[in-house]
C-alpha cells in the first residue's frame, strides 16, 4: 500500500463565486506509484493546474479523497498541508513565480529557510545541478525565460521532495530550451526518484513520462 | 526571512523613504510636543524648588500660572513668625517677593524683586559669577517721593537704574553681561550680577524699586517663601501649612507642590499637547498600514510562493508584521535623531526654551513606534492571508 504515493478516490472540484458554480473535476480516480513519472494531458481548460493544485494541497477538493502516502489529506488541517507542501512536495509553475525582489541564490535559500533547514551547501549544490552557479547572484529579471525556470526547478527540488509537480514547465520555451529542462527532469528522476507529475501540452514531453493520463472535461481517460 | 522583508523594502526605495519619514516626523512631533511642554513646566518647577524654603503662601485669589491676583502685605509677616507647631514656634523665616515684568533677551520674564538680605536663600548653593549683590531702598514710598522731586530715582545712597541679577542661561541668550543695559517700562536699569542658572528667577531685582518701578508704594508683595525651623517632615510641613492658613487666611502650599500645581494649572495645554501627539501618531500609523496593505494588494503572488513553499498562515503575517516594524524601527531612531537635532535647533533659536528628553520618553516613543508599526501590519497581514494562493499563482 506504501508503494502508491498519490490516490484519489471520486475526486470533484466545483469552484463557487457568489452564485457562480463551475463544475471543474468529476470523479477523478488516480493512482501514482512511489518513484513513477507521470504525464497528464488534455485540452486547455479541462482541469489540468486544478488538479494538479489539489494533488500539491494548495487547493481543497469539494468532494472524494486524496490520500498521499497512504494518508488520508482531505480532512487535514492547513497547519498540516503547509508541512507536506513544506516536506514532501515540489512545484514548478509555468510562470516560474520567483520572487523578483530576492537573486536566484535568495529565492532558493528562502525555500529552505521556511523549511528551517540549516544553509549546508544544498543550494549551491542545486544551482550547480541546474548549471546555474555562475548566475547565482542575479534577479530573475536579469535572467533568460529558460534560466529562470531552472532556478525555479532548482528551488523545487533543493529538499529532494518525494513528489514533484511540474504545471507546463517548458510552455513558454522554445523547443531546445524546452529539450534542456526535460532532459532535467529525466536526470533528477534517475537521480532521486521523485514521483514526478508533469502537466503539459506537447507529446514530446510527455514523451519523458513512464505514463500519460488523460483529462478530458475533468474526468480521466483512460486508454 | 529577514532577508526577504528587507529586500522588499529596498525594492521600493523612494516609498520605504516617504514611509521612515512619516514615522520619524510623527515621533519628532510627539517628543517635542511633550518635551517642551513638561521641559518648560518641570523647568520652572524645579527652579521653584531651588529655593530654600518649603512653604509658599500666596493670597487665595493669586494665580500661579498667570502669576497674577490677590497680593499680600509685608505687614502680615510678624503673624506668621509667630505660628507655631506643638507649641514651639514653626516658622524661621519669611522672604516676600514682588514679581514684575520687563523684556529681556527679546523675550519678556519674570522679574523676581526680592529683600538683598534674602538672595542667599534665593541661590542656595549656587553662586554669584560675575559682579556683585545690589542694594535697596527702605520703602518704595521713600523712592517714590525722590523721584517726584529729582525725576530720577537715584541719588548718592541708590544708584540713578534698576539693578538686576540674571541667570547665566538668560545672560548668554541676550548676551549680558554686568553693566549691560536694560529698561524697566520708562526706567534705565543695569545688569550687576550673573547667578548660576536653575535659581528661581531668571531675573531679580531688589524689592523697594520694583515695587516704585510699577508705581507701588505700600510694601506689597505676590509671594512669601516660609523657610521653616528645623527639620520638618512633609507631615509636619502639611501640619504647618494649615497652621498657616489659619492664622492669615492665606493660601500656604508646600514649594514641593509648585510642580503638581502647574500641571493642574496647564492640565489643558497638557491634555491639548497629548491630543495632538496621539493624532500625529494616528495619522503615521494609518500611513504604514496603507504603505504595506499596498504592497500586500501587489505582493498576492509572493505570498502564494511562500504558501506553496509550505509557509505557514504564521511565518506570513510575521512577513508583513516584519516589513512594518522594519519601517518602523528605521523611522523611530530616525525620529529620536531628529528630535535632539530639532531640540538644538529651538535652544538655539530660543535660548530660553527648555525642551526636556528623557530616556523614558525614548522608551516610550520607541515602544509606540514598535507597538503602532504591528497593530498597523496585521490588518494587511490579515488580507494577505485571505487571498486565493492558487488564483495569484495562475494570473497576472
Ligand atoms: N478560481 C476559479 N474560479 C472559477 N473557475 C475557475 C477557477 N480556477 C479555474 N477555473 C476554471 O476551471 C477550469 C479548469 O481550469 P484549469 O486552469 O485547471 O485548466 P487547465 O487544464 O490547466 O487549462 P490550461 O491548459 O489552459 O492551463 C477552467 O474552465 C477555469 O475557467
Ligand atoms: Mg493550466
Amino acid at each position: 500500500m506504501t508503494d502508491i504515493r498519490i490516490q484519489t478516490e471520486n475526486l470533484c472540484k466545483t469552484f463557487r463565486n457568489g452564485r457562480l458554480a463551475t463544475p471543474v473535476l468529476f470523479d477523478v480516480n488516480l493512482e501514482i506509484r512511489a518513484g513513477e513519472f507521470v504525464a497528464i494531458m488534455g485540452p486547455s481548460g479541462c482541469g489540468k493546474s486544478t488538479l494538479m493544485h489539489i494533488l500539491g494541497l494548495m487547493l481543497s477538493a469539494s468532494g472524494g479523497r486524496i490520500r498521499l502516502d497512504g494518508r488520508d489529506m482531505s480532512q487535514a488541517s492547513p497547519a498540516e498541508r503547509a508541512r507536506w507542501r513544506r516536506e514532501r512536495i515540489g512545484f514548478v509553475f509555468q510562470r516560474f513565480n520567483l520572487l523578483a525582489t530576492l537573486s536566484a541564490h535568495d529565492n532558493i535559500a528562502l525555500a529552505e529557510q521556511i523549511r528551517r533547514n540549516p544553509p549546508d551547501g544544498q543550494v549551491d549544490r542545486v544551482l550547480a545541478a541546474v548549471g546555474m552557479t555562475d548566475r547565482a547572484r542575479y534577479k530573475p529579471g536579469q535572467l533568460s525565460i529558460g534560466q529562470q525556470q531552472r532556478i525555479a526547478i532548482a528551488r523545487a527540488v533543493v529538499h529532494r521532495p518525494a513528489i514533484l509537480l511540474a504545471d507546463e514547465p517548458t510552455g513558454n520555451l522554445d523547443s531546445a530550451h524546452a529539450r534542456l529542462i526535460l532532459d532535467l527532469f529525466g536526470r533528477i528522476h534517475r537521480q532521486d526518484h521523485p514521483t514526478i507529475v508533469l502537466i503539459t501540452h506537447s507529446p514530446e514531453a510527455a514523451g519523458y513520462a513512464e505514463r500519460i493520463v488523460e483529462l478530458k472535461d475533468g474526468r480521466i481517460h483512460h486508454g | 526571512m529577514l532577508r526577504l522583508a528587507w529586500a522588499n523594502l529596498l525594492h521600493h526605495k523612494i516609498r520605504t523613504a516617504l514611509s521612515v519619514l512619516a514615522v520619524a516626523i510623527a515621533i519628532t512631533l510627539l517628543l517635542i510636543l511633550v518635551g517642551l511642554a513638561h521641559g518648560t513646566l518641570n523647568d520652572v518647577s524645579r527652579r521653584m524648588e531651588s529655593v530654600e524654603a518649603q512653604i509658599l503662601v500666596r493670597d487665595a485669589y493669586f494665580d500661579l500660572g498667570s502669576l497674577s491676583g490677590g497680593k499680600l502685605w509685608e505687614k502680615e509677616i510678624p503673624r506668621l513668625l509667630e505660628v507655631k507647631l506643638d507649641q514651639q514656634p514653626a516658622v524661621e523665616r519669611v522672604m516676600p517677593v514682588f514679581l514684575g515684568r520687563m523684556k529681556l533677551a527679546g523675550q519678556s520674564q519674570n522679574v523676581f524683586g526680592i529683600a538683598p538680605q534674602d538672595f542667599p536663600y534665593f541661590i542656595g548653593s549656587r553662586r554669584l559669577v560675575d559682579g556683585g549683590l545690589f542694594t535697596d531702598a527702605d520703602s518704595a514710598r521713600e523712592l517714590l517721593d525722590r523721584f517726584e522731586q529729582a525725576g530720577t530715582m537715584g541719588d548718592t545712597t541708590s544708584p540713578a537704574y534698576m539693578p538686576l541679577i540674571v541667570d547665566q542661561r538668560l545672560a548668554a541668550a541676550g548676551d549680558l553681561h554686568v553693566g549691560s543695559a536694560a529698561r524697566y517700562g520708562d526706567l534705565d536699569a543695569r545688569v550687576v550680577g550673573i547667578v548660576q542658572t536653575g535659581v528661581a528667577g531668571r531675573v531679580f531685582a531688589p524689592i523697594n524699586t520694583l515695587r516704585a518701578a510699577n508705581g507701588v508704594a505700600v510694601q506689597t508683595a505676590h509671594l512669601f517663601f516660609v523657610k521653616a525651623a528645623g527639620r520638618l517632615s512633609t507631615d509636619q510641613l502639611l501640619a504647618l501649612c494649615e497652621r498657616i492658613e489659619q492664622a492669615t487666611a492665606r493660601s500656604a502650599t508646600l514649594v514641593a507642590d509648585y510642580g503638581r500645581i502647574m500641571k493642574g494649572n496647564f492640565r489643558t495645554l497638557i491634555l491639548f499637547v497629548d491630543l495632538v501627539s496621539l493624532i500625529a501618531l494616528v495619522i503615521c500609523f494609518l500611513f504604514i498600514l496603507v504603505t504595506i496593505y499596498t504592497s500586500v494588494l501587489e505582493r498576492c503572488r509572493e505570498i502564494a510562493i511562500l504558501q506553496s513553499l509550505g509557509a505557514t498562515r504564521r511565518r506570513i503575517l510575521l512577513q508583513t508584521v516584519q516589513e512594518a516594524l522594519l519601517l518602523c524601527v528605521a523611522g523611530t531612531l530616525l525620529g529620536i535623531g531628529l528630535t535632539f537635532a530639532v531640540r538644538y535647533g529651538i535652544e538655539t533659536a530660543r535660548p530660553l526654551m527648555t525642551v526636556e528628553i528623557r530616556a523614558s520618553w525614548l522608551l516610550g516613543a520607541t515602544a509606540v513606534g514598535i507597538g503602532g508599526g504591528i497593530l498597523s501590519s496585521l490588518y494587511p497581514g490579515y488580507v494577505a492571508l485571505r487571498h486565493d494562493p492558487v488564483e495569484a499563482l495562475s494570473f497576472e
